[in-house]
């Protein structure tokens, strides 16, 4: 669904992502790992639209995405969480998840000014929906609480609750996991198989090998901004040049 | 059973609020005291002007130093209108609104790309040159530096010519400006403001076009405050540049803060408070600004969430309630 090919990115003369080519399928984990300073969340800024490429083609679902803007991309159906945690932390749990479905509501200027009826509908809808999202991941007891008054764990759950809320056909989880205690950790896990669920493929860097081995069905190898490797888990465990990247080569 | 008495207490306060307003003008007629009218129409009018740029400072993040413009091109375009062309006071009022919104959003759309000192830059020079504009204009239609004269608004023939007439026009205005506000920011459109003044690059993430929302705020904050510049100058009936210098963008900023952003009570504690400050110190003459320098001071300081806000925290406190956080 979300494809990538030859995309190279770079920062005045230092190439962030060289030449790099990886496929997501429709209703899997995919995996991004590497090395710190690989070029991971570089290539899902790519992806998501903060950085135009240099070369290079992105296709999801059969649009040419490369040169959108986030917003658009946001609304062709690829949801992000960021590696730093960017929530509107001055709101409440709520509104997050209700401005994670902006591009689902359809209420204009003129109709929120004069709170129409179909705007007042649409509003008690989207704040059912947001409740819902939140009883997914068992925040709704924090509903009217300011974002940044959660845990750091929890952070995370909103993060990825929010972007959900906009009906995504792929989310792109930008290491989930880091922060998270080990109980959350696990929550995490069941969590990403209740997105499946949903029919919402994942693009998933994480540090966490446990966890990344233990959820992705296909894992793709940053290092340096190449790619090294590419495959199933089992095999990405054993591949020489991945272990090279890691523990480093003679 | 306590939340029913909640309500009431709720019900009763409004029903208070608005009775007090009501009868706010005749006290002041009884005690023949007119000058407290007038400050009340300026209050009124101010709260507009403030609402605006509290849409786009306070929920929006972007400040505007150049306020007083759209303040000018509301009084002065609406002034003009009338005078040359002959339009009935508040049709002109809402036909140049509706200009300076235009402006604003053409201003807002380079200016969107800027942030925080550049944009304060950038509105400052735009204030500057609305008012070379008025001081200096082709053909003197503005009457330059002398300014000039107008009327009072009228509704259908009725005149709005004593000052008690003027104040339940400009509460009535004020009410349905203070509504629609409020019905934006519960919106979609508002929580798209706050987005963008948390975290614009997260905004844009989650599908907010932040160019788009940016010029809308810019927009809103532009016809409120033109709107305000028309109530001012046909209530005051007349009209110089002096008005609509950058002092005057300066006082809604510190109207704004010193009552508190991204609050209904903060705009309107902040304009009263500002303004009867301003008339008890109308002799001070230049020092003025000296002190809205420290008043804005002792706000950063002591209340960094505005007037309202620490008053509100007192009050709650003294209670032993929680600390509201929605302000």
């Amino acid at each position: 669904m979300l494809r990538v090919e030859n995309v190279t990115l770079n920062f005045e003369g230092l190439i962030a992502v060289n030449n790099v080519s990886l496929t997501v399928q429709a209703n899997k984990i995919s995996g991004l790992i590497g090395p710190n300073g690989a070029g991971k969340t570089t290539f899902f800024n790519r992806i998501s639209g903060v950085y135009t490429p240099d070369k290079g083609s992105i296709t999801f679902d059969g649009h040419r995405i490369d040169g959108k803007k986030p917003y658009q991309i946001n609304k062709l159906g690829i949801a992000r969480t960021y590696q730093v945690i960017n929530l509107f932390k001055n709101m409440n749990l709520l509104e997050n998840v209700m401005v994670g479905m902006h591009s689902n509501l359809h209420s204009n200027f003129f109709s929120s000014m004069f709170k129409t009826k179909v705007q007042r509908a649409e509003e008690k809808e989207a704040l059912e929906r947001a409740y819902d999202w939140l009883k997914f991941v068992n925040l709704e007891h924090k509903a009217k609480n300011l974002a940044g008054s959660l845990s750091y764990g929890e952070q995370r759950l909103l993060e990825i609750v929010r972007g959900l809320a906009s009906n995504p056909k792929l989310i792109l989880l930008d290491e989930p996991a880091a922060g998270m205690n080990s109980k959350e950790k696990e929550m995490l896990h069941d969590l990403l198989n209740k997105i499946l669920e949903k029919k919402i493929s994942i693009l998933m860097i994480e540090h966490d090998m446990k966890l990344m081995m233990g959820v992705a069905e296909y894992i793709y190898v940053l290092n340096y901004g190449q790619k090294i490797a590419e495959g199933k888990p089992s095999e990405i465990q054993n591949n020489p040049k991945v272990i090279e990247a890691y523990l480093g080569g003679e | 059973m306590k939340l029913l008495d909640k309500f009431k207490m709720e019900y009763i306060g409004k029903v208070g609020i608005a009775v007090f307003l009501l009868v706010l003008p005749l006290i002041f007629h009884a005690f023949n005291y007119d000058y407290g009218i007038l400050i009340c129409c300026f209050g009124a009018l101010y709260v507009i002007a403030v609402s605006g740029l509290d849409v786009l400072f306070g929920y929006c993040g972007q400040i505007s130093m150049g306020q007083a413009a759209f303040f000018a091109i509301g009084a002065y375009g609406s002034v003009i209108m009338h005078k040359y062309l002959g339009i009935p006071v508040l049709v002109s009022m809402i036909i140049s609104s509706i200009l300076a919104t235009i402006i604003g959003c053409i201003i807002a759309y380079p200016a969107s790309k800027l942030v925080f000192h550049f944009l304060s830059l950038a509105t400052t020079a735009f204030g500057e040159v609305v008012y070379q504009l008025i001081c200096q204009s082709p053909k003197g239609i503005t009457g330059n530096f002398t300014g000039f004269f107008t009327d009072y608004p009228s509704i259908f023939g009725y005149k709005l010519n004593t000052n008690i007439k003027f104040y339940y026009y400009a509460l009535i205005m004020v009410v349905i400006f203070l509504i629609l506000k409020s019905n934006i920011i519960k919106s979609r459109i508002g929580r798209a403001f706050i987005a963008i003044r948390e975290n614009s690059h997260a905004a844009n993430g989650m599908g907010i076009n932040v160019t788009k929302f940016k010029v809308m705020a810019f927009g809103i904050s532009a016809f409120y405050t033109a709107y305000a510049g028309g109530m001012y100058a046909h209530l005051t009936r007349f009209i110089s540049p002096e008005t609509f210098a950058n002092k005057q963008s300066v006082m809604f900023l510190t109207m704004l803060l010193f009552g508190g952003t991204a609050s209904l009570g903060g705009t309107v504690s902040g304009v009263f408070v500002v303004l009867i400050l301003n008339e008890i110190l109308r002799s001070a003459g230049r020092y003025q600004l000296f002190a809205y320098g420290g008043l804005l001071l002792l706000v950063v300081v002591i209340f960094p969430g505005g007037f309202y806000r620490f008053i509100k925290d007192f009050i709650n406190k003294q209670k032993g309630g929680t600390k509201d956080a929605e302000g």
